[in-house]
């Protein structure tokens, strides 16, 4: 018996307009309006609408044999609201089928686990319930940002009560086993762990318009028995990917719509093969083993690793500066401030100043608003450097309340003498003074060391 | 294979990049087994080189070269025909009145080339090629001699047209049909980056299928050069304009970049290598900004002063309004410096680790001026990958595609 489990992933980030040095201190609205609402509206059109709509008709097709799995991130499910609201409603319609899982992830699709525990668990649990008022679903399972995993958090997730978690089945950490089963993560006996079928998943998200590929064009029957062929050699067959591979990715005329639609029918005529959904592949089959998976890996690239967010000094400073005063902003209870600071913990902000250029290049330049990846380091250290000057506001107007008692001793400086101070690499420094006992860096420095 | 190659000028003789490109390009030429013969109108009487054949039209008819010596050293590539026209006078004024008549054989720039065409024609005759490969429109004239004499293929290297000289304000009519009946007689035209290619496709109605884009390299730098600019660094943070102070080198975007950079930091000096008509001016306004305690004008700098000021420099910034390729910015990064290059630029088809700004957005270019200068980091991996990137760019590349278009021309010829 081989059961197939899809999930797909739905996400776009918030994306930074140009923001130059003169902004600091004078404007905060640091994100591009029109023009994500012109890409949400554009991926809708050419990949979200018209795939929910393949999935919904395959469901009633199939009369409840065909499922998936999907994880929204949250700033997705917010730019869904904004800007194309029947994105969502199709999502709804497909919730309601009772054939479709939601996951949980971090809300605000960050890497904060590698930075702030408690930042990580606050945007988990934001992102629970904003899940569940949506679609109505208690999710048991999760996959963090860009399926960056290893033991300890796997540890973690499980303490915050998730049953299952989801990995890529990288040949490194694999060896000689098969990511067609569930495994137990060391140090999380309670958990599930499925890992990425990463052959057959790339060969329909990242090789099936690919000219000079051997088994161009792709057909449904033989991808079908590729599938079936895992048969006695395993349970579940994972294919993870970027829901923007339908009509996004593999537009439309390379036939990929097509593709998805015959290949349930194609995968059904074999009575030993179903469809599963991840919560119930992981009930439905019993772990083979425990993986012991002690350095953090990921979905991205040919080093499957952080390089593609942590893996050059512009990523690791900006990274670093945003962490440290992730508290201080918390703090302020300005809920705007603290809301626009979130907005850039998205790891695509970190994966735009990616300077990996030659061999995974292109995947990064997908998307990206910045013609290179030193520009989107100046606009995001720029914004940076306005935040602090809000959070510095912010502390100022509380103290001076609390301590004079009355508005009029609060006096601002001007704009500009604030830009003057502020523009650095290290924008939060000035703040140390301000409240040195929040300011805790979690397990930063070794990381970047391992980097 | 061998090559009669006509250039108008070659180091030391010479007056800006495209001099440059041909010896360097020569050298990789000769490397990859090409034969060349390089005719050049002056020069010293003896000149020799290890690698090729040069000869000195001017110097193989004494005839000739007596009545043409006296002008040698007024003709340059980057002379504008108002320019040759009034050094000319000058020289004139100082000569005897013999002299000056004999001079008055070669009375502007126009009849220097159409001179040279006239002795090329003679020198390709004797000479044995496979193919003419001419650099710049002060050539012309002779390549299409040459080619009418021999029936040789002819291929012509566009380093620069008359629309980026003048900022396209001021097309010198003639040089423009120079440079058009050069392109016209050609078989191939090797251009060095695309928007030079767009330019003569646009504005010369070349078809596109002559054209072949071959992107210079970086010129080999001296490391270890050395200037202790402790001084100023002690306080300051410096940024470097090297070039030409005129139109097509936007200095003026420069200086109107400076007075914002300097609204947000005062701890900056800007460095303006140079000279040109728009020097004046530049001086006057930064005066008139009152910004002149933050510029240094230092003038005209030999190549290893530029290095110098290439090593001491936070940030080097090219803001040209129009530049053909745009050699600088290589030289400031093989030296460890970041640059912020114009998009106008044919380097910035070709270069990834350096920030590109449009010239007029003097916002931006002073953005990302403050940015190098206070982001450490952003600092660092500009200067570690831009230096790896122009180490990388040798001449070799350009040579060997050189190569491919000779023998796309012979090709040709074969074929009809």
């Amino acid at each position: 018996m081989v059961s197939i489990c899809f999930y797909f992933q739905v996400h776009q980030p918030f994306r930074l307009r140009k923001y130059t040095v003169f902004d600091i201190g004078n404007k905060s609205d640091y994100f591009d309006e029109q023009k994500n609402r012109q890409i949400i509206e554009k991926v809708a059109k050419k990949c979200y609408l018209p795939t929910n709509k393949i999935l919904l008709n395959l469901i009633k097709k199939h009369k409840g044999k065909f499922k998936v799995s999907f994880s929204i991130s949250g700033v997705a499910l917010d730019q869904f609201q904004k800007y194309a609201p029947e994105v969502l409603h199709s999502f709804k319609e497909l919730a309601k089928t009772g054939c479709v899982e939601f996951l949980n992830e971090t809300y605000y699709h960050s890497l904060s686990y590698l930075f702030d525990k408690d930042e990580f668990k606050e945007q988990v649990l934001l992102h629970k319930q904003k899940i569940k008022d949506l679609f109505g679903q208690e999710a048991s399972a999760f996959r963090n940002t860009e399926l960056v995993y290893n033991n300890e958090l796997a540890n973690f997730v499980q303490a915050m009560g998730y049953k299952t978690i989801l990995a890529e089945g990288a040949d490194h950490v694999l060896g000689w086993r098969s990511p067609n089963f569930i495994y137990t993560p060391k140090t999380a006996d309670k958990m599930k762990l499925m890992l990425k079928n990463y052959r057959l998943s790339d060969d329909i998200a990242f090789r099936f318009s690919n000219k000079s590929w051997s088994e161009y064009p792709l057909t449904v029957d033989r991808y079908a028995q590729w599938v079936s062929s895992t048969n006695g050699n395993g349970y579940v067959v994972n294919l993870f990917m970027d829901y923007e591979t339908f009509g996004e990715h593999q537009w439309e005329d390379t036939g990929i719509f097509q593709f998805l639609e015959q290949l349930p029918s194609e995968l059904l005529r074999h009575p030993d093969n179903n469809f599963v959904t991840v919560s119930e592949a992981a009930e439905k089959y019993q772990s083979v083993g425990e993986l012991d998976i002690h350095h953090f890996m990921s979905w991205a690239d040919i080093e499957r690793d952080l390089s593609a967010w942590l893996g050059n000094s512009l990523q690791n400073t900006a990274a670093t500066e945003l962490y440290r005063i992730g508290k201080l902003a918390k703090q302020s209870g300005d809920a705007k401030l603290i809301e626009d600071w979130r907005k850039l913990t998205t790891s695509d902000h970190f994966y735009y100043m990616c300077i990996k250029w030659f061999s995974d290049g292109d995947v990064h330049k997908y998307f990206n608003p910045y013609d290179t990846p030193y520009e989107g380091f100046i606009t995001f250290m720029n914004v940076l450097n306005d935040i602090v000057i809000r959070i510095r506001d912010a502390g100022k107007k509380k103290s001076g309340l609390e301590s004079a008692g009355n508005l009029d001793s609060y006096v601002q400086s001007s704009p500009s003498e604030y830009a003057h101070n502020f523009i650095s690499d290290h924008p939060s420094l000035i703040l140390m003074d301000l409240n040195v006992n929040t300011i805790k860096i979690n397990n930063i420095d070794p990381m970047i060391k391992k980097l | 294979m061998k090559v009669l190659m006509l250039g108008w000028e070659l180091p030391p003789f010479f007056a800006g990049g495209v001099g440059m490109v041909c010896y360097h390009l020569t050298g990789a030429l000769c490397q990859q087994g090409v034969d060349i013969t390089y005719v050049m109108p002056f020069g010293p009487r003896m000149i020799r080189s290890d690698y090729m054949k040069i000869l000195v039209a001017d110097n193989l008819f004494p005839r000739l070269r007596f009545q043409l010596k006296e002008v040698d050293s007024l003709l340059s590539a980057y002379q504008t025909p108002e320019g040759y026209d009034e050094e000319f006078r000058k020289h004139l004024l100082e000569l005897s009145p013999t002299e000056r008549a004999r001079s008055l054989y070669g009375p502007n720039v126009f009849q220097e080339a159409y001179l040279f065409a006239r002795k090329v024609k003679l020198i390709a005759l004797q000479e044995d090629f496979d193919v003419i490969h001419a650099h710049d429109h002060w050539t012309f004239p002779a390549a299409i001699a040459a080619k009418q004499a021999t029936g040789k293929p002819l291929v012509v290297h566009v380093h620069i047209t008359e629309f980026d000289k003048s900022g396209g304000t001021s097309v010198n009519q003639r040089v423009y049909d120079m440079e058009r009946e050069g392109m016209h007689a050609a078989d191939l035209i090797i251009v060095v980056s695309n928007l030079i290619k767009q330019r003569i496709m646009n504005n010369y109605g070349v078809p596109e299928s002559k054209i072949r884009v071959i992107y210079n390299a970086a010129e080999p730098v001296d490391p270890t050069v050395y200037h202790d600019a402790s001084k100023i660094k002690e306080t300051d943070k410096i940024v470097l304009f090297v070039g030409r102070i005129t139109l097509q080198k936007g200095p003026d975007y420069f200086v109107e970049a400076a007075k914002k950079v300097l609204e947000l930091d005062q701890n900056v000096k800007f460095i303006m290598a140079g000279t040109g008509d728009m020097l004046p001016r530049m001086i006057e306004r930064v005066a008139q900004l009152g910004i002149a305690d933050k510029f240094i004008f230092p003038g005209f700098c030999s190549r290893e002063e530029v290095a110098k000021l290439n090593k001491i420099a936070d940030v080097f910034v090219m803001p040209s309004v129009s530049e053909p390729f745009g050699l600088v910015p290589l030289e400031a990064m093989a030296q460890e410096t970041p640059a912020i290059i114009s998009k106008q630029s044919g380097v910035s088809e070709v270069i990834q680790n350096v920030l590109k700004v449009d010239f007029w957005d003097v916002n931006d270019i002073a953005n990302k001026v403050l940015a190098v200068l206070h982001y450490q980091s952003l600092h660092n991996e500009l200067k570690q990958h831009g230096f790896v990137e122009v180490r990388s760019m040798t001449w070799d590349k350009p040579a060997s595609q050189c190569l491919d278009v000779y023998n796309e021309l012979l090709r040709m010829k074969k074929g009809g």
